[in-house]
């Protein structure tokens, strides 16, 4: 599964990076909301799913070498985020969905969570 | 920016005291301090550490030693390895602008000390604990854990410049009445001064920040915003020329009125004036008499902005009978420069200056108040104390509250 099909199946806007998103392939997936923590137990690939929407979000996505990142709740990311994310070429999508409710989506769909790092 | 540079930057600001906080680390503080020593710059050392839950709190520390035990302390509870690919090489620099090493921990990571254990460790080592940026959602203690917890023993909450005081007083002070501080969380040079914080102190020292902040003996925080933007803090300066022109009475009135779409801010004194061809240079922003302006380039800055706005500065003056400055506005313009905090225009004028007579009038349409500092005095209250000034402070605030509220 790629990002750009994600952004279909949580009905969701895909905010950045739309020409790179049909080739960011989704491995696994992670659920936070601590960058610290997404930074010590994400895998590479993993779609992050997360409420944050701040600048920072992508420079983790970036380290990390996440496939994109879900910001739930239709919380949109803010302007610099959404700049910097073109700039580095990750993909953002918003969800109206809860994390909750997206995460069970795609867990249902067989997209697993690979453990800590 | 390096620890020169950011004191370059401070004395260009005009600023009597800068604080060094960088991530999880104070290593580049004593640089900052053994570079300020040949100016007037008061550089507080200190950290901005991120908790477990990710909030960022200040530690303004009172000496280089307590700031490295802060130190110790955070180094102790920050787990990880820089990755310089992702978050740039963290280098350690001295006064002479040379890079002396790498700092190899996760700077950028959090501590897991908790916001309580935070507060703790800087108040172990004698620092004052700030909360930073609560308006910002990202790494603010509000936007991280939805509110600052009942007990915690903060020394004051920090404001980014994202947001004037009179919006964070409405949004911040509930039940426990934090003192508020405006800072510009300067990470270049360009940025350093953007927004400060005015107060009254004996000196620039932390302290007589720790006593400002808890309003004792005298000392207070005044008031704050953006130095280059807010129009209150373009009036503040203007007046300084009325002061320096001899003023004893000084009027300033701003005059809101959506029904004509126009802002409409005046100051007139009763100074010893100026002859055309002074009146006439006095908006050109390299021409000043004034031996003691820091901040801001005065009346070519409250033009360019008026005319950014669609309005227009006008200046009246004539030798021995004193000034008018008259600057309009276009209210809804989208370039119109925000108001700011007209509460610290008034307290860092008065404080300044607690003998000049000011009337000070503040109208929203039909609505208006006025500050009188001869009819204050008359009712006795003595703008030499503190006493005094809070007094003032109460009724500015109780005349834009009633502005506010009724619109």
């Amino acid at each position: 599964m790629n990002v750009l099909e994600v952004a279909r199946i949580l009905s969701g806007k895909l905010m950045t990076a739309a020409d790179n998103a049909g080739s960011c392939e989704v491995r696994g997936a992670y659920c936070s909301d601590l960058l610290s923590d997404v930074m010590a137990n994400s895998n590479e690939s993993d779609l992050w799913i997360t409420l944050q929407r701040h600048v920072n979000i992508v420079a983790v996505a970036h380290l990390k070498g996440l496939s994109g990142v879900v910001i739930v709740n239709g919380r949109e990311p803010e302007a610099e985020t959404t700049a910097r994310a073109e700039a580095e070429r990750i993909p953002i999508i918003v969800t109206a969905l809860s994390a909750f409710e997206a995460a069970g989506i795609l867990y249902g769909l067989g997209i697993r969570g690979r453990g800590s790092a | 920016m390096h620890p020169a540079g950011l004191v370059t930057a401070a004395v260009a600001a005009g600023l009597d005291a800068v604080a060094v906080c960088d991530h999880n680390s104070a290593e580049n503080a004593g640089a900052v301090l053994r570079a300020a020593r040949a100016t007037g710059l008061t550089v507080i050392p200190g950290m901005e550490i991120t908790s477990a839950e990710e909030v960022h709190i200040l530690g303004l520390m009172p000496s280089l030693e307590a700031a490295l035990e802060l130190q110790s302390s955070v180094y102790r509870a920050l787990p990880g390895r820089n990755d310089e690919r992702a978050f740039g090489l963290q280098v350690i620099a001295n006064e002479h602008a040379e890079v002396v090493g790498f700092n190899q921990r996760l700077l950028a990571g959090a501590t897991t000390l908790t916001v309580e254990e935070v507060v703790a460790a800087i108040h172990r080592t004698n620092g004052l604990a700030v909360a930073s940026h609560v308006d910002r959602e990202g790494f603010g203690i509000i936007g991280q854990l939805g509110m600052i917890p009942p007990n915690l023993q903060l020394d004051a909450l920090e404001v980014s410049p994202r947001t004037p005081l009179p919006e964070a007083r409405a949004r911040f002070l509930g039940e426990r009445e934090f003192p508020l501080i405006s800072a510009s969380d300067a990470h270049e040079p360009k940025d350093v001064g953007r927004a400060v914080t005015y107060m009254r102190l004996e000196q620039a020292s932390l302290p007589e920040l720790r006593q400002a902040l808890l309003g004792i003996s005298g000392r207070m925080i005044l008031g704050g915003g953006k130095t280059m933007e807010d129009l209150a803090l373009h009036i503040l300066d203007i007046v300084q020329n009325s002061v320096e022109a001899g003023s004893t009475v000084i009027e300033i009135s701003i005059a809101e009125d959506p029904a004509t779409d126009t802002l409409v801010i005046e100051v007139s004194d009763n100074g010893r004036g100026m002859d055309a061809e002074s009146a006439a240079r006095a908006v050109d922003p390299f021409f000043t008499t004034r031996a003691t302006r820091r901040v801001g380039l005065g009346l070519a800055l409250l033009g360019e902005a008026a005319r950014a706005a669609g309005g227009e500065l006008k200046l009246e003056s004539r030798s021995g009978a004193g000034t008018r400055v008259s600057a309009t506005f276009r209210h809804s313009h989208i370039d119109r420069a925000p108001l700011g905090d007209i509460e610290t225009t008034i307290m860092v004028l008065m404080a300044s200056h607690p003998d000049l007579l000011v009337r000070f009038r503040h109208s929203l349409g039909t609505l208006w108040y006025e500050i009188d500092t001869h009819e204050l005095r008359a009712a006795g209250i003595d703008l030499w104390s503190p006493d005094g000034l809070g007094a003032l402070r109460k009724a500015i605030r109780k005349g834009e509250a009633d502005l506010q509220g009724a619109s």
